[in-house]
């Protein structure tokens, strides 16, 4: 009796949150990147859709931040509800980045 | 083979420009234009848990009058040309479609620095930089340089 192949899955294994993240990163980076315009790099499409991946990517942005002062402490408010930022560092993107260091320890996070 | 940075800004290939910095994204070009390379300058919403940094007082707005309120807080006052001048540091401010876009810092050299968003400094002349993404120069600023 005949038997039917194992039909082979033709789709390519599935892009993890990690993986997704960095992509629209550099897509974000690569389209926005030289622009100074805050409105501009929060509200490019890239950028919006890495908030939508919402808490899953909360330990990447602190990784990120714990290298270096990084503009997703623009992100982590809308995916949060936290705003840990004294209103006096607003804009300054390392205190940001150090204020959101701390609050992600103080709530259990790890990266 | 054409660096990225020469795709967006055709007017730098074959020029003398050199990156200046390592990309950092704590500080944008308004900022850098200043002398302030702790903050990012932008007149986004105030009262935000991510608004920018602008000058008290100055109307926050993407207008042409806002960033030059916001350089005259610093003593910057409206000039003619781009030329080195004895005693005075210039800045320049792009705009495209009367939107502001960039600024850039003249050095004492007569060449510019320029913070390419959350990306490298640069060092430049000034015209370089101009296109679609930063459109061209629209004012220049001077004052004298600080003690």
């Amino acid at each position: 009796m005949a038997t039917v192949p194992a039909k082979q899955n033709p789709e390519t294994p599935a892009e993890t949150v990690a993986e997704r993240f960095r992509r629209l990163e550099a897509t974000w980076l690569a389209e926005v990147g030289y622009s100074s315009s805050s409105t501009a790099l929060r509200s490019h499409p890239a950028f919006q859709e890495i908030i939508q991946l919402g808490e899953a990517v909360v330990p990447l942005m602190l990784r990120d931040l714990e290298e270096r002062p990084r503009l997703w402490v623009w992100a982590l408010p809308p995916i949060t509800g936290a705003d840990p930022v004294p209103e006096c560092d607003r804009g300054n993107i390392a205190k940001m980045s150090a204020a959101w260091l701390r609050w992600g320890r103080d709530h259990g996070y790890q990266w | 083979m054409v660096r990225p940075i020469e795709q967006i800004f055709p007017g730098l290939r074959g020029t003398a420009y050199q990156v200046t910095s390592p990309q950092d994204e704590a500080y944008n070009c308004i900022a850098w234009a200043a002398g302030d390379n702790q903050q990012w300058w932008w007149p986004d919403e105030a009262g935000q848990p991510d608004s920018a940094h602008w000058p008290p007082g100055v109307l926050r707005v993407e207008t042409l009058d806002a960033f030059r309120q916001a350089f005259a807080t610093l003593g910057y006052v409206v000039c003619n040309d781009d030329l080195v001048e004895g005693g005075f540091e210039k800045i320049a401010l792009f705009a495209l479609s009367g939107r502001p876009k960039h600024a850039a810092r003249q050095l004492s050299s007569g060449r510019w620095t320029s913070k390419l968003g959350p990306m490298e400094d640069i060092e430049h002349e000034l015209h370089d930089v101009t296109g679609m993404v930063y459109g061209s120069v629209v004012l220049l600023m001077k004052r004298p340089i600080p003690n």
